[in-house]
């Protein structure tokens, strides 16, 4: 009934040596001490308003108990606000920290300090109505409207009716001068310092920030430029690109158009450091991801964000006459982007790729062992694209496999690529099994058929526009089939071994069902070409559970 | 036996025809049993209050518009009284239940009041808090249009709810108007029902007031001085010129010799008055009127200063805003419970909890922007120095004697006297020359709140928990007048500038003018939410300002008691108002770390214009916020010359 429940009057009772309270007296008693707690509360506000504060203190409730005459309590001092401690596992439960203090501790204890003495200071709060700008007067906002322009402004209207635009003054406050200074000082001279970490951190969390974006875009556009061989520099420059756009009080939109060129510089340079010493494929790989996000995140306010880029990199894939590195970033940038991106841009070309990439492997074929170790990289980065893109299929469409799917392994178990450098393996696995199922399902245009959604669009029909001869049949199967809904497989291009002794049995299938199956096959032609494509190490992006169903 | 007489009437009556009488007396009889009846009944059953007055509730919500403001006012009492009967009656429960269901509604108009009677649990209580009291014993007085108050009594025969006629019947009475039902915003009665009665007020307010500024005032010598060299007299002041006032017209003309001479030297000077003078011609300038004590004459030399002041004041108005010098204490550990400025600025006080009082003088500690330094060293040096020597390093003279915390300070108009005022229900005299206590004054019974030097000095007012306040003359160590009448607590004072008036501000939500001759209550303001902090009266006598503990800050015409629409100035409580030296300003300082400029002379039109009872009043126009780095405004004082000076203590926060 009253805030003090009568259990409390009963700990208090005992706590005062009375030990057989009767029940009735406590709870008789406790709405008469919610009674005195508020009155005394109530006097002890009044005190404190004629203290002119507004947090109570101790002293408050002494002096009301004075002014009713009774007997203060004593042992409760507060010079300083008291500080309350959120009790653990309560919400809304706090405690004062109040320790018993050993009396010999006490006194053996030095002096204190002697508090400071009290004191007056006197400063301008304003000068003929107008706050100055000095340190005792609350700052102003960072970012003023100059006055002059706008009065400008109003002399220019009444002369002539002439739309001048005036050159914008940007007032930048000293503060945000300085700690621009320093960001730039640590990205170009200590990088690899705790602070810098630090100072990403407040890159990415706070606030105020923004009059600076325009300054560090063209900071890192002109610095990505300038040190294109530092490796170190360049990826401090894109951790600070990272940092930016993940600060939610940032508008970044209106600079991405100047960010983005430096980001696929880093991603599909020819050379980004120094090519034998450092590894700069892990700064293609940080950039891809960069890209990737940026075109998660603003994809749909620039809806030509994701054609243009995929354009870019495309043209960097297909290129033959650039160099290798170039198209191992190209690859990594599609294939941040999806498993769709993959199926749509890389796959179809994938067969005249590794014939072009082939012969660079081959130890008697390339001599330069630079080179060749590049080729394999980028054969690596294809097998990842491709079997993240493989395991995505299965992995949208595990129950309808087909059993009929046989595919010519029926022994090797163990999933061991033979050919290719152990630690690569397992780091592209790695990768595929950690891919978020969102990210995937994102991107993942909703018609995985025919149906290309709206920014693809341009980006494969270009792709497919440039090399019209090599590719053309694979294209063809897949609009054919899906345009029609017949599952007949024309193509024997690339696959040969499965496929056409499923599509017997299938025909009867209803036309719900039809689609479902196109797609299951799809994942059986995509399995077995990529198998072609790259023997056995396509088996590790499969499932355990699903593989089982292929044998 | 009652019985056998009613029987005996009846056969009387059909005996002598009387048909319809007889009638008539059986209804009522049946009714009376009916009711007594059902009302035992409703006593019994604790769930009546709550549907009914959930039902009155939703049904004064749902009535017509221009209706629905006057039917909600009665849902208040009623729930009060719902409340109280439902303790008295020792459904405890379900008067907590009842309480905090319906409570919100209340909440933005009588917050404090609610927070007081939650407190009720058990009759007794209700017997001892004087809130509860004031509401058991008096009855609530409501006007209602004729309208409003049928449908009212319809809807209570209608539905039959006997709980709520019995509470309205018993506690309510209602003033019926014909007509249309009044505007909302005229609510103000609204606010403080009980207690101070409606109609007291009115009487109060009827008295006649003298709100002229003094006559033979050093301004008014120096405007008629002016006025004289110029040889263009102003009506005004002509009136005032009677008989007995030839003398000190001589007197005047001796000034202004004085003053033209200085007027060749700065013609600007001569300007700025001019212009000062032609525009308080134009907004009428306030009538004279004699003094009723006996004030002290200020020696020649001050009457000098204050005329050199005068003719170095600044005009301000919504377009010239004042420079406003902050005095900021530091390490005051939360002590510092009050604190004030003299007029010139050179000296302040303030006064601690610890029981002490510190004067600084800023003219010692050199250069105010420079202050600063100075301290520093003081400070560290202190540690190296003896006792003794700290006693005369300290930056500040330090006065003890009293043995509470000091809950008010002032100056003197001259700063060579400074009051304070103590929870130890002394108000104590020091002199700021000597550093000592001169004279301590006992008489209050409580912690006194304020203490208040008038604007001529020698006497001063004093607000104290025991509910008076008392006029008091330095010499004398009893009060003069003791002004009871307050409900509460009386939290501030402040004096009318012609001398013959104090105003209280009081934790009873209400601000009162007394006369300070026979101690009488001449106005009473109501229409404050919660207690009053601050008051501020115009130099030209006309107006009055007040804020309390919510923020709110209201002005008020002094002669017709009437105010501007109260409007929210700040987020927090404002414990300080000044009117700049020709009334054109308004600053409020507050616990929101904020000085604000209001504009006065807008809203004073407005004010003016509205005596003819017209439209919504005008607000307060919100010139300026200044805000501080994190220190609450103690005090504001505009100087002589229209400098504005705040102080405030920094709060360390966290």
């Amino acid at each position: 009934m009253s805030i003090v429940p009568k259990e409390t009057i009963e700990v208090i009772a005992q706590s005062i040596g009375i030990s057989n309270l009767s029940p009735d007296v406590s709870l008789a008693l406790a709405p008469d001490v919610e009674y005195r707690l508020r009155e005394i509360t109530q006097e002890a506000i009044k005190c404190m308003r004629h203290s002119k504060r507004t947090v109570l203190t101790a002293d408050d409730v002494d002096s009301a108990l004075n002014l009713r005459n009774i007997e203060p309590i004593y042992g409760f001092a507060s010079g300083d606000p008291l500080k309350f401690k959120r009790a653990i596992g309560h919400k809304d439960l706090f405690y004062l920290d109040d320790r018993e203090v050993d009396f010999k501790e006490v006194i053996d204890a030095p002096l204190p300090k002697a508090p400071l003495d009290t004191a007056v200071v006197t400063h301008w709060l304003a000068i003929e109505g107008v706050q100055p700008a000095i340190p005792e007067n609350p700052p102003i906002e960072a970012i003023v409207a100059p006055p002059d322009g706008k009065k400008m402004d109003h002399g220019k209207d009444d002369s002539l009716p002439i739309d001048l635009k005036l050159p914008i003054k940007h007032v930048l406050s000293r503060e945000l001068q300085m700690y621009f200074d320093k960001i730039g000082e640590l990205i170009l001279g200590r990088a690899d310092t705790p602070l810098f970490k630090d100072a990403l951190l407040s890159l990415a969390k706070d606030s105020g920030l923004h009059p600076l974006v325009p300054y560090f875009s063209y900071f890192i556009a002109d610095e990505v430029s300038r040190n294109l061989n530092n490796l170190p520099i360049l990826f401090a420059l894109m951790r600070v690109v990272k940092s930016l756009l993940s600060n939610p009080h940032i508008h970044i939109e209106p600079y991405l158009h100047q960010m983005m060129p430096s980001i696929i510089t880093c991603l599909v340079a020819k050379r980004v450091g120094h090519q034998i010493s450092d590894n700069h494929w892990a700064i293609r790989d940080f950039a891809a991801k960069i890209v990737a996000s940026i075109c998660r995140r603003y994809g749909h306010v620039y809806h030509n964000l994701q054609s243009r880029l995929t354009k870019t990199l495309i043209h960097a894939f297909l290129d033959p006459s650039k160099a290798l590195t170039q198209h191992y970033g190209a690859i990594q940038g599609l294939s941040a982007l999806g498993p769709s991106v993959v199926r749509l841009l890389i796959l179809p070309n994938l067969e005249t790729y590794m014939q072009l990439l082939d012969p660079e492997m081959q130890l008697n074929k390339q001599k330069n062992e630079l080179k060749r170790k590049e080729a394999w990289r980028v054969y690596g980065s294809l097998l990842l694209a491709g079997g993240s893109c493989l395991y995505d299929r299965l992995r949208l469409f595990p129950g309808l496999l087909s059993p009929p799917d046989i595919l010519p392994w029926k022994t090797n178990k163990k999933i061991a690529l033979t050919n290719l450098p152990n630690n690569k393996r397992k780091a592209s696995s790695r990768l595929t099994a950690h891919q978020p199922p969102t990210k995937k399902l994102a991107v993942d245009p909703t018609g995985t058929n025919s149906q290309f959604p709206s920014t693809d669009g341009p980006a494969t029909s270009s792709s497919s526009g440039s090399n019209p001869n090599h590719h053309h049949s694979h294209n063809s199967s897949n609009n054919n089939s899906s345009s029609t809904g017949n599952i007949t497989n024309t193509n024997a291009g690339i696959n040969n071994v499965s496929g056409s002794g499923a599509h017997g049995q299938r025909v009867a299938v209803s036309n719900v069902l039809r689609q479902a199956w196109k797609e299951d096959l799809d994942a059986g032609h995509l399995l077995s070409s990529l198998h072609g494509l790259f023997g056995e190490g396509i088996f590790s992006f499969i499932q355990p559970a699903e593989m089982h169903c292929f044998i | 036996m009652e019985e056998e007489v009613e029987k005996a009437v009846f056969a009387y009556l059909r005996k002598k025809g009387f048909r319809l009488t007889e009638i008539a007396l059986q209804e009522e009889q049946s009714r009376l049993s009916s009711d007594a009846s059902s009302l035992s009944r409703s006593e019994s059953d604790a769930a009546k209050y709550y549907d009914g007055y959930g039902k009155l509730r939703s049904w004064a919500y749902n009535s017509l518009d221009s209706y629905r403001h006057e039917l909600l006012r009665v849902l208040y009492p009623v729930f009060i009284h719902c409340f109280m009967d439902l303790v008295a009656q020792g459904h405890m429960q379900e008067a907590r239940t009842f309480f905090q269901t319906f409570r919100e509604d209340h909440e933005m108009m009588h917050l404090r009041d609610l927070q007081k009677l939650e407190g009720i649990l058990s009759p007794s209580h209700l017997e001892e808090m004087e809130l509860a009291r004031l509401w058991r014993q008096n009855k609530v007085k409501i006007r209602l249009c004729q309208y409003s108050y049928e449908l009212l009594v319809q809807y209570l025969h209608k539905t039959q709810s006997l709980a709520m006629l019995g509470v309205i019947n018993e506690h309510i009475n209602f003033e019926v108007y014909p007509g249309q039902p009044a505007s909302i915003s005229d609510d103000s009665e609204a606010v403080s029902l009980i207690g101070t009665s409606q109609d007291l007020a009115r009487e109060i307010n009827q008295k006649e007031l003298h709100w002229g500024l003094l006559e033979d005032s050093v301004e008014e010598r120096m405007e008629k001085a002016l006025s004289e060299s110029d040889k263009t007299e102003v009506d005004g002041n002509k009136e005032a010129d009677t008989e007995d006032n030839k003398v000190k017209k001589a007197d005047g003309n001796k000034h202004s010799t004085a003053v033209n001479s200085k007027k060749k030297k700065d013609k600007v000077v001569g300007a700025t008055g001019k212009t000062m003078r032609s525009e308080s011609s134009m907004v009428s300038v306030p009538p004279r009127v004699k003094s009723e004590l006996t004030l002290p004459q200020f020696p020649p030399e001050v009457e000098q200063s204050i005329l050199e002041d005068l003719r170095n004041r600044v005009q301000l108005s919504s377009l010239a805003l004042p420079s406003v010098s902050f005095y900021t204490f530091l390490n005051t550990h939360n002590g510092l419970n009050c604190s004030t400025i003299s007029h010139d600025g050179s000296l302040v006080a303030g006064g601690f909890s610890d029981s002490s009082v510190k004067i600084w003088d800023m003219a010692k500690i050199g250069q105010p922007g420079r202050a600063s330094n100075p301290q520093g060293e003081n400070g560290s040096m202190q540690g190296m120095h003896s006792l003794a020597s700290d006693e005369a390093k300290r930056p500040y003279s330090l006065l003890q004697g009293h043995s509470g915390p000091v809950y008010s300070v002032s100056f003197s108009p001259f700063a060579d006297f400074l009051l304070s005022s103590s929870s130890d229900n002394t108000i104590r005299l020091w002199s700021t020359r000597l550093n000592a206590n001169l004279v301590s004054y006992k008489g209050h019974n409580f912690p006194v709140w304020d203490a208040q030097f008038s604007p001529m000095g020698h006497y001063f007012a004093t607000a104290s928990h025991d509910r008076t306040a008392r006029l008091w003359s330095v010499e004398r160590i009893q009060p003069l007048r003791v002004m009871a009448g307050h409900l509460s607590d009386v939290d501030c004072v402040q004096w009318h500038p012609n001398c013959n008036y104090i105003v209280t501000g009081s934790s009873d939500k209400t601000v009162r003018l007394w006369d300070v001759q026979t101690g009488n209550c001449a106005r009473l303001f109501i229409g404050h939410r919660s207690m009053v902090l601050s008051l501020a009266i115009s130099p030209d006598g006309r107006f009055m300002a007040s804020g309390d503990e919510d923020g709110t800050i209201m002005l008020w015409d002094l002669s017709t008691g009437r105010s501007v629409s109260p409007i929210i100035g700040h987020s927090s409580c404002v414990w300080t108002l000044a009117f700049s030296c020709e009334g054109t300003l308004l600053a409020s300082g507050s616990a929101d770390c904020m000085v604000k400029l209001w504009d006065i002379t807008s809203s004073m039109k407005a004010l003016k214009t509205d005596d003819s009872k017209s439209g919504p009043a005008s607000r307060l126009r919100l010139l300026k916020a200044l805000p501080t780095k994190s220190t609450p405004v103690n005090t504001l004082r505009f100087s002589r010359r229209n400098l504005l000076f705040a102080a405030g203590a920094l709060s360390t926060g966290s």
